[in-house]
This record gives C-alpha cells, sequence and structure tokens, in this order.
C-alpha cells in the first residue's frame, strides 16, 4: 500500500508534467494540443535513435527535448497562424483539428519507420529505502528533475517580467497589449515552451519504464485528464492533480487491476467537471 | 506637436463609426475630448492605438507615424491609454498589475512610489487581486498601471465611468496633480463639468465627427455645449 502511494507520487509527478505542457497552450492560445503526448513520445524517439548513433545518453536527451521544442514552435509559426485567424468556436475547433491530425500524422510516421523502437534509460546504483519504501535511481531521478522543471516554471510565471507577461495575456489580451506585451510572442513561446515539456517527459518517463509508439495516445489522454483535474491553465494545478491522479492510478491498478485504472482516471475528471468545472486550482471565468 | 491625428476614420466591420478626425496634442497640455455615449470616444482612441484593422488617415507620435504600429508597441514608445472597462488583470495582485505596467523592463522604485503617493489605498492593498478592488481602486490602478510605463502621453477614456461622484471628483484631483507634474494628457469624458477644468483645451464629438473645437473657456460658455452636456436650459 505504502510503495504503491510511492509509485504514484512518482508516476503522478510525471503526469503533471504532461498536463502541464497542455494547459499552458490551452491558457493561452485556446488550442487543445491532441498531439501533445505523441511530440513526447517523438522526443524520446529521437534520444532512443541518438543513443543507437552511438551519442552518451546526457547529450542525447538534450537533443531529444530540444527536437520536441523546435517541432511545436515551427507549428505554432506555421499552421497556427491559420488557426488564430479564427474566432471563438472556429477556433476551438479548428486547433482542435489540426492538433489531432498532427497527432495521426506523428503516429503514421512513428509506427512506419519505427514500430519497435524504444527509449529506455537505465540509471544506474542501487535502489535507496525511503519511509521503507525501496526507490529506485531512475525514478528518484525522474522525479527531481520533474520537481525542478515545476519549480522553474513557476518562478518564471510568478517572478520574472517575461513569465507575468505571458500570464497578463492569459487573463486579458487587450490589457497585455495595453501594456507593451505581445500576444504573438508570449504563444510561440508558450508553445515552444509545451514542446521542451513534452521532450522532458518523454525523457524522464523513460527512467522508470520504456517509452514507444505505444505511449503516444495515452500521454495525450492523461495530459487531457490531468489538465481538466488541474484546472485549464494553471501550471500547479496541473502539477497538483497529476500528483493526486497518479495515486489514484497505482493504488486503482493496486486493489482493482490494471485494466480499471483509465476508466478510473476519467471518472475523476467527469467528476470534477461536474462538481469543480474550473479544475482543483483554475479560477472560474 | 507629441501627438497629431489627421484624417482619421476607423470603425467596425467596414462601417466607419469616426469619420475624418483631425487632433492635435502639445507637451504637457491636457486636452479633453466632450462626447456623449456611443458618440465614437473609444473608436477614435481605438484607431488611434492600432486596434482597428479598417482605420485610414494618420497618426503621428512622438516624431513617428505609428499607423502601422502594433499595439504593444505604440504602448512601449510611450503612449499609454487607459481603456473605460480597465482591462485590468483580475487574478492578479495589484503590485503585479502595477510591474506589467512597467513591461519588459522592471518597475522603477521612484515611479511606483508616486503611484502610490497618488493612490495610497493601493498602497494598502498591494497583495490584493485587483479583481476583488472596488470600481474606484479598479480605476486607480488601471491609471497607475498606465503610469508605471513612464508614458510621453496618458490617454484615458471616461475614467470616471461608474464610480460615484466623490471618487469622480478624486479621479480628477489625481489627473490635475499628473498635469501639473508636467504629463501630457487627453480624456475623453461624458462628465464636461470636471474634464473642462482640467484640460485647457477641448474637442466635441457627435456622431464621429469633431464637431466643435476650443479653449475649455470658450467651450464651457458655448450654447450648445451648456444645453447638451453642463444641464444649463
Amino acid at each position: 500500500m505504502r510503495s504503491a502511494v510511492f509509485d504514484g507520487v512518482v508516476l503522478g509527478l510525471q503526469y503533471g508534467l504532461l498536463g502541464v505542457g497542455l494547459t499552458l497552450i490551452y491558457g493561452l492560445a485556446g488550442v487543445l494540443n491532441l498531439a501533445h503526448g505523441q511530440i513526447a513520445v517523438l522526443g524520446a524517439i529521437v534520444v532512443a535513435l541518438t543513443i543507437d548513433a552511438g551519442v552518451p545518453a546526457f547529450p542525447a536527451a538534450l537533443l531529444g527535448i530540444v527536437v520536441a521544442g523546435a517541432f511545436l514552435l515551427l507549428l505554432e509559426l506555421t499552421l497556427m497562424r491559420a488557426v488564430y485567424r479564427q474566432e471563438g468556436e472556429r477556433r476551438v475547433l479548428l486547433g482542435l483539428l489540426l492538433m489531432l491530425g498532427i497527432a495521426f500524422v506523428i503516429d503514421g510516421f512513428l509506427v512506419w519507420r519505427y514500430p519497435i523502437e524504444q527509449l529506455g534509460l537505465r540509471i544506474g546504483g542501487d535502489a535507496v529505502p525511503i519511509l521503507g519504501v525501496r526507490m529506485t535511481t531512475g525514478s528518484l531521478l525522474a522525479s527531481g528533475i520533474t520537481i525542478a522543471a515545476g519549480l522553474v516554471l513557476v518562478v518564471f510565471f510568478r517572478s520574472t517580467s517575461l513569465g507575468r507577461g505571458v500570464r497578463s495575456v492569459i487573463q486579458d489580451e487587450e490589457g497585455a497589449r495595453l501594456c507593451g506585451v505581445s500576444p504573438a510572442a508570449a504563444r510561440t513561446l508558450v508553445f515552444a515552451m509545451s514542446g521542451v515539456l513534452a521532450g522532458l517527459v518523454g525523457v524522464t518517463r523513460s527512467m522508470t519504464s520504456p517509452i514507444g509508439v505505444n505511449n503516444t495516445i495515452s500521454f495525450t489522454i492523461l495530459a487531457l485528464i490531468v489538465a481538466v483535474v488541474g484546472g485549464l491553465g494553471s501550471v500547479s494545478g496541473a502539477f497538483l492533480a497529476g500528483v493526486l491522479l497518479g495515486v489514484v492510478d497505482r493504488l486503482s491498478s493496486f486493489y482493482i487491476g490494471t485494466y480499471v485504472t483509465t476508466i478510473v482516471l476519467l471518472l475523476c475528471a467527469a467528476i470534477t467537471i461536474l462538481a469543480r468545472p474550473s479544475g482543483l486550482l483554475g479560477r472560474p471565468t | 506637436m507629441i501627438l497629431r491625428v489627421s484624417g482619421l476614420s476607423a470603425g467596425y466591420a467596414g462601417k466607419h463609426v469616426v469619420h475624418d478626425v483631425t487632433l492635435e496634442v502639445a507637451e504637457g497640455e491636457a486636452v479633453t475630448i466632450i462626447g456623449s455615449n456611443g458618440a465614437g470616444k473609444s473608436t477614435l482612441f481605438r484607431a488611434m492605438l492600432g486596434m482597428l484593422k479598417t482605420a485610414t488617415g494618420a497618426v503621428d507620435f512622438d516624431g513617428a507615424s505609428i499607423r502601422k504600429v502594433p499595439t504593444h508597441k505604440i504602448a512601449r514608445r510611450g503612449l499609454a491609454y487607459v481603456p473605460a472597462e480597465r482591462h485590468l488583470f483580475p487574478q492578479m495582485s495589484v503590485i503585479e498589475n502595477l510591474q506589467l505596467g512597467a513591461f519588459p523592463g522592471r518597475a522603477d522604485p521612484e515611479v511606483e512610489r508616486l503611484v502610490f503617493g497618488l493612490f495610497p489605498r493601493l498602497a494598502e492593498r498591494r497583495k490584493q487581486a485587483a479583481g476583488t478592488l472596488s470600481g474606484g481602486e479598479q480605476q486607480m490602478l488601471a491609471v497607475g498601471r498606465a503610469l508605471m510605463s513612464k508614458p510621453k502621453v496618458l490617454m484615458l477614456d471616461e475614467p470616471t465611468t461608474g464610480l460615484a461622484p466623490r471618487l469622480a471628483a478624486e479621479a480628477y484631483e489625481a489627473l490635475a496633480t499628473l498635469r501639473d507634474g508636467g504629463l501630457t494628457l487627453v480624456v475623453a469624458e461624458q462628465q464636461v463639468p470636471m474634464a473642462l477644468e482640467l484640460a485647457s483645451r477641448g474637442y466635441v464629438i457627435e456622431n464621429g465627427r469633431f464637431e466643435l473645437h476650443g479653449t475649455s473657456a470658450e467651450l464651457a460658455g458655448n450654447p450648445d455645449v451648456q444645453r447638451a452636456y453642463l444641464g444649463v436650459a
């Protein structure tokens, strides 16, 4: 039971990192990135191929993260422009369809070229007992990196001028413009950040279990659930929801069975929508 | 002239709301634009700030044309605008709203002192979310945020909208202090007596056109203005 909770926290931090990337783009651009999990796996495959080519793990991981960031950045600078020209419902729908299309393209490409390629970063060292639960160094490192990334995000958004500028666009685009903030530049920045975060999930998740093309859809669905439960647009909400859902995930697979976990998580999202539509830490609009 | 608008026409969806407006503001001057609801005051401001794609005409600010410059760059050049709807960041604290006024730089502590000196209430509520402030406090914050950018010209659209008479008077006292400090002001108003007292010159806008122009004394003495805006029968 205790080890299931600990596993859940480790897993949940990954869920949080997945959700943050999705929630940021939604908050800023009103686009639900249905290719988020695909981009995370794309980054992981790049890392795996680079390692296969003989490059050490650390630079290979950095390359994979940069590629994931660059992918979303390019997408924002090109295809998304057509989405921004639309308003309201049309924008949401077009964004949704575009990202769904991108998801299919990535999935198709990976299945075609790299159907069995997997990234599994093995971190050496003995398991470390924490409160009587033996934690692998891989899961500890993955959690450490994720917490660090979360803290960097919080500091960026709370305490830097640029981060405040991005938040201002989420709250009032016209007010942001009047303060000298460029909403277009903020969106570009956030897409690149979200891609980097997706790539980072691909890397850290592979420290505890191998990642391949089979993970794309479940990553996207998890990111969606986490973002909904945490409150769309909230960074700390995504991490809180991620950890809670990670624990729910492990406990339900421990007590009921692995086959029901996704259903239980979806139930959590449904209950959140009914009881608190703006999410745990999202503010009602 | 720090701000010069000539032959500006603008509107929404191809229909012009503002027609052929010409406006000049000298440095250090306080100018008012008087007009009733729907006369085109907000549209005029929005067109000047590059928020309306359909605008035609010339807008020069601080020696350069800003007709094709995006809104956020106009703001950075020192043309600050406080819209009637204020457009604050409701979930951010007072101090964060002020800090954003100084974007992309850091808030200048001296300007911050000036803002808190002008509006002591904001200093008391610096940690409070902007959305929870009263209407009067929100107006103060909107003006304070605009001041944080150290603007060359401050434009305000109906700064007393929704304010009780006492608060409206306080808002105008603050604007008078800023005017006396040498800040260039452009104020659009329906509250004509206060606006004419603040400004040295004024324009009257009706149905999107500038119908009258003169010193504040001339406008206050004009029978049409008295009838329409000063409640003189």
